[in-house]
């Protein structure tokens, strides 16, 4: 190294070029960590923190019931759990509502992606209808289907279920009824958003390599089979993903619509937590439950998203 | 030659709303021959292949194919291989599963498919590639991909869209030539659309000129360079293009910047003309028309001068070792028979 002559400006000159660099990338990355700062606090206090308090509290008997019996419990709650045959229903329960929503709605929602590819016209105000229901509120949706789509002769499901010959059926006392309904529910809310996902996707596959295959004598079938589904594979493993994850966790909408009921029919593993810990107020039995479902959801996706890495 | 490839093409007319892309096109193509269609962007002439590969249909017309009627048939049912100006290669296949996709669809045997996938990488000399995903191939790479998934399955027509127009100028040459070798060998019809009339030339058995959705010229390359039927083909044709010069016709004789040259016209009377004139067929002499050299482009082996005739510029090309300096004041001429004729209202030749 010749003369490290730095002015008093900080300016190097020549050689030391690397070193002002290292400074300058240096003082960057303190300013980035700054301004990152408030962000990660918030993120700490508002998820990492609770959720470490949930596992805290899954440790403990807390029966706002019975404070008497308030303890450390350690792995108590989770035997007890392993053996609740309750919690093996809820999961199951969980499960079947996942899977099912979310295959209908990729199924849908790719059907109506297609469909809507091949419209000349309407395009964008399809869009607009079709994003509706993704904005409301999954406790105004259940209100909406509990009231107008549901309800015994006035629900338009029970009316046109009348006019085709079925007759009225309980739509939500009946068990199995009950399940298809909130199946229903939350397909249709968030088809949509599978929708929106695979039509932009759809929409950025290159024209000419389906004239290529038509002309390579490809029928439509094979097209969508060979070509089609291949290329719009990472977005459709994306949308399971991001469903998978909400429907695990889904709430609102079957709380506002069946309770969980007729009985257990409709309560998912969330639900079961929500009412062991605020109906019967079994605070640390219900922590154990949350924790299970996090480690279910932790379990589906990390299998999800080494399927998404595989070919 | 095979014997099948014929095409034709019958008052073709293609609408788009009020435009017409094409005015009413007719050609015909021989079994085995390779065929271009040229012309500037916009003539209509990716129109005309899109048509005959049945991607487009017609507004009105019939396209036949070994003289049967395909105007309404799919362009799956039409036996067509065809290379895309984008390659539209598959981009989640590997380059045997792109080459092997059209003998799947035919549903030939799986143990037929690989030799025969394997021929065809080699012939266009990719068969070391064959596991490799588009994504991972050069331009040329990726062409050669695109050109074996063509001719793979033996169609009985070869459609190239600008296959060369996204390579590199040393890679087109070379595989100018290639292409023009591989059509030979397979002895199967070649439609070829380009915008590079020097592509054409060295390519085509014949080919057709289009102007603004219409062909003006159906010919041999030599032809077609010998005796432009108009203004713009003469214009468009030859690099660099033939000069267009106002002229006054005078009893067989044309008069430019006041000087006379003969033609091999005879027709006796006076009118208005374009002359055209090669700037390879200009030459210098004593006693010619008076020009200044403006400009000097020197191409090596030739060079282009820009000569002011009078105000009127005309562009000659001469060999090298003859080459006159800037400003100079020379004198040229034309042979009779390398002038051409244009009827500046019909801007058809005369």
């Amino acid at each position: 190294m010749a003369t490290t002559a730095v002015t008093s400006a900080g300016i190097a000159s020549e050689a030391p070029r690397s070193d002002f660099g290292r400074v300058l990338a240096q003082r960057e990355r303190r300013f980035a960590a700054a301004l990152l700062a408030p962000a990660f606090l918030a993120l700490l206090a508002t998820t990492t923190f609770p959720l470490l308090f949930l596992v805290y509290t899954s440790a403990f008997r807390m029966d706002l019931a019975m404070p008497f019996t308030n303890g450390f419990v350690g792995f108590e709650n989770y035997q007890v759990l392993l053996s609740d045959e309750r919690f093996w229903t809820s999961l199951l329960v969980s499960l079947v509502y996942t899977g099912s929503t979310v295959a209908l709605q990729v199924i849908i929602g790719l059907a109506l992606a297609l469909l809507v590819m091949d419209m000349k016209r309407g395009q964008g105000c399809f869009r607009v209808i079709a994003i509706l229901p993704v904005v409301l509120s999954p406790a105004v949706v259940g209100m909406i289907w509990r009231t107008f789509m549901l309800a015994p002769e006035f629900g338009i499901v029970d009316f046109l279920a009348i006019n085709a010959g079925l007759g009225s059926k309980n739509w939500l006392g009946d068990p199995t009824l009950a399940m298809v309904s909130v199946i229903a529910i939350h397909t249709w809310q968030w088809t949509p958003f599978a929708f929106m996902v695979l039509l932009a996707s759809l929409a950025s596959l290159p024209e000419d390599i389906y004239e290529a295959a038509r002309l390579d004598r490809a029928s439509a079938w094979q097209r969508f089979r060979r070509i089609t589904l291949p290329l719009l594979r990472p977005a459709i493993v994306m949308v399971i993903i991001m469903r998978t994850m909400v429907a695990l966790t889904a709430f609102a909408a079957i709380f506002t619509v069946t309770a969980g009921g007729p009985g257990t029919a409709t309560e998912i593993l969330n639900l079961y937590a929500y009412r062991k810990s605020f109906t019967e107020l079994s605070i640390g039995y219900g922590s154990a439950l949350a924790v299970a479902l996090l480690i279910v959801t932790i379990i589906i996706s990390g299998i999800l998203f080494a399927m998404r890495r595989a070919k | 030659m095979s014997s099948q490839g014929q095409v034709s093409f019958r008052n073709i007319v293609k609408m788009h709303g009020e435009f017409a892309a094409l005015k009413g096109v007719n050609f015909d193509i021989k079994p085995g021959e390779f065929f271009a269609l040229l012309g500037p962007s916009g003539s209509g002439k990716s129109t005309t292949l899109r048509i005959l590969a049945g991607l487009d249909a017609p507004t009105a017309g019939r396209v036949l194919i070994d003289d049967k009627d395909v105007t309404s048939t799919d362009a799956r049912d039409r036996d067509i291989a065809m290379v895309f100006q984008s390659y539209a290669l598959y981009p989640h296949m590997t380059v045997a599963e792109n080459i092997a996709f059209p003998l799947e669809m035919a549903k030939l045997p799986k143990s037929e498919i690989a030799p025969t996938v394997k021929e065809a990488a080699r012939k266009v000399k990719i068969d070391h590639l064959l596991d490799r995903k588009p994504g991972q191939l050069s331009g040329g790479q990726q062409q050669r991909c695109a050109l074996a998934r063509a001719i793979v399955r033996k169609a009985r027509l070869f459609l190239l869209d600008e296959p060369l127009s996204n390579l590199d100028a040393k890679l087109r040459l070379e595989t100018r030539a290639e292409l023009k070798k591989l059509q030979r060998s397979l002895g199967i019809t070649a439609v070829y659309v380009t915008h590079d009339q020097e592509e054409a030339m060295t390519l085509a058995d014949r080919m057709a000129v289009f102007m603004s959705g219409e062909i003006q010229q159906v010919g041999t390359p030599a032809e077609v360079f010998a005796r432009p039927n108009s203004i713009d083909i003469a214009g468009f044709i030859g690099n660099p293009p033939m000069n267009l010069v106002p002229a006054r016709y005078v009893d067989g004789d044309v008069i430019i910047a006041g000087h006379r040259l003969k033609t091999t016209a005879t027709t006796a009377g006076e009118r208005d003309v374009v002359v055209g004139l090669r700037p390879g067929a200009l030459r210098m002499t004593e006693g010619g028309l008076g020009a200044r050299v403006d400009l000097i482009e020197d191409l090596g082996d030739t060079a282009v001068l820009d000569l002011d005739c009078a105000g009127t510029m005309i562009r000659m090309r001469v060999a090298d070792g003859n080459i006159p300096g800037e400003g100079d004041t020379i004198s040229i001429t034309a042979r009779p028979q390398d002038i051409h004729l244009f009827d500046p209202a019909t801007r058809m030749r005369l």
